[in-house]
């Protein structure tokens, strides 16, 4: 039914749109990194456990941005 | 002892200027040219391998090439080491000990959370470790995702023969109707493939569950179908059942959340390096290798760590927190 000059622009407009939602995984690792830093520079001896638990934090928020990025690549390449 | 070769400063400068000056005369010969990008992995064989009554045919696909050279890396190292211990067990030297210092530091992690199960745990941490760190490392050789078959296509490109009849390239521009090529990678990186990442996961969550079986006996029920004070304190106790139905719902989300996250990590990767290689191929991506690097080693340990501590926490129950 629409020709593929538009499906191929509907995929382009999709695909950019599904990536607003890593705005929200950006906020939340640097919440993360903010706690982290004042923990670290509050007890220096932690610096290690902080740092892993900080590092665990980031690829938590980060799984959402990749989650916004599979639907992006969902509409470029599959469908 | 005789005196160690003095290491000096800028031996190593030179080759890096090699490195560079020819990757700008073959970006200049062979303007790179982006490859077609699709999530689910190449078939490199017309025939299937072998075909299941009801599941259907299987086939030689390129990321599978790419899950045993990692099997055949890790074998290799495993010999090594073997044979490097086996002479000198004080001070192991070469791969032996960067692989103890790896295995140290994940076994000091797995010990702070888990305790007396670390003997347990660490095996399965440490393997999904190595296996994915190397999966993940072999996007960066030369030679993978882009010495392949050619295939004709539609979008395709024309080619120039760089050996008669044997090897070809690919150069940029428009081909004419019809003759376009595009090329097959013989090599893809397997986290690449949703199948890989999917099967970890899977191997993850069910072995988590294994374990909590293992270590609470049939009380592990009690996680997710939480009926013990269900009559106790009535309003409480129904909560308490809910929350126990969402935890089933966040095993599920789980395996799903393993799934997405090494695969989309490493594909980007691959995506980001075929596109910018293809604009601007002089400088960026040689820093795009080295943030796909770091990229694919947090994403391995990453996956390890969360399985040891998922698996951390099925070993204790819900009331056993003490004040």
């Amino acid at each position: 039914m629409l020709t593929g000059d538009i499906v191929e622009a509907a995929k382009f407009i999709g695909a950019g749109l599904a990536m607003i939602g890593a705005a929200g995984a950006g906020v939340g690792i640097g919440l993360t990194v903010l706690g982290a830093l004042q923990g670290m520079s509050r007890n220096p001896d932690y610096y290690g456990t902080i740092l892993v638990n900080m590092i665990l934090g980031i690829a938590f928020s980060e799984a959402i941005a990749i989650y916004c990025l599979v639907i992006a690549f969902l509409m470029m390449f599959v469908l | 002892m005789e005196a160690k070769k003095k290491w000096r400063w800028g031996v190593n400068r030179w080759w890096v200027l090699l490195f560079i000056v020819l990757n700008v005369i073959f970006a200049l010969i062979f303007k790179p040219v982006s490859p077609h990008i699709q999530v689910a992995p190449e078939k490199l064989g017309q025939e299937p391998l072998f075909s299941l009554p009801v599941i259907g045919d299987f086939y030689l696909t390129n990321t599978m090439v790419a899950f045993f050279i990692t099997m055949i890396i890790l074998l290799a190292m495993a010999f090594a080491v073997k044979r490097i211990l086996s002479k000198s067990t004080l001070e192991p030297r070469g791969i032996a000990g960067a692989l103890e210092m790896l295995v140290e530091a994940l076994y000091n992690m797995t010990e702070s959370s888990a305790g007396k199960w670390a003997g347990t745990i660490f095996p399965w941490f440490g393997s999904i470790v190595l296996v994915v760190l190397i999966a993940n490392w072999m996007g960066l050789i030369p030679g993978v995702d882009s010495i392949g078959i050619l295939e004709h296509s539609t979008e395709g490109h024309p080619i120039i023969t760089l050996v008669p009849e044997k090897v070809f390239a690919i150069v940029a521009g428009e081909a004419a109707k019809g003759e376009g090529y595009n090329v097959t990678p013989f090599v893809r990186p397997v986290s690449t493939d949703l199948n890989f990442t999917l099967a970890l996961a899977l191997i993850s969550v069910i072995m988590t569950q294994v374990i909590g079986f293992r270590a609470q006996g049939i009380r592990y029920l009690t996680k997710f179908f939480n009926v013990t004070n269900i009559f106790k304190k009535p309003f409480f106790g129904f909560m308490d059942f809910l929350v126990g139905f969402l935890e089933l719902i966040s095993e599920l989300a789980k395996i799903l959340s393993f799934t997405f996250r090494l695969f989309g990590n490493i594909f980007a990767g691959m995506v980001l390096l075929f596109v910018m290689t293809s604009l601007i191929p002089y400088f960026v991506p040689s820093m795009l290798m080295m943030f796909e690097f770091f990229i694919g080693l947090i994403q391995a340990v990453v996956f390890g760590l969360l399985t040891m501590v998922f698996m951390s926490m099925a070993l204790h129950g819900h009331g056993e927190h003490e004040s």
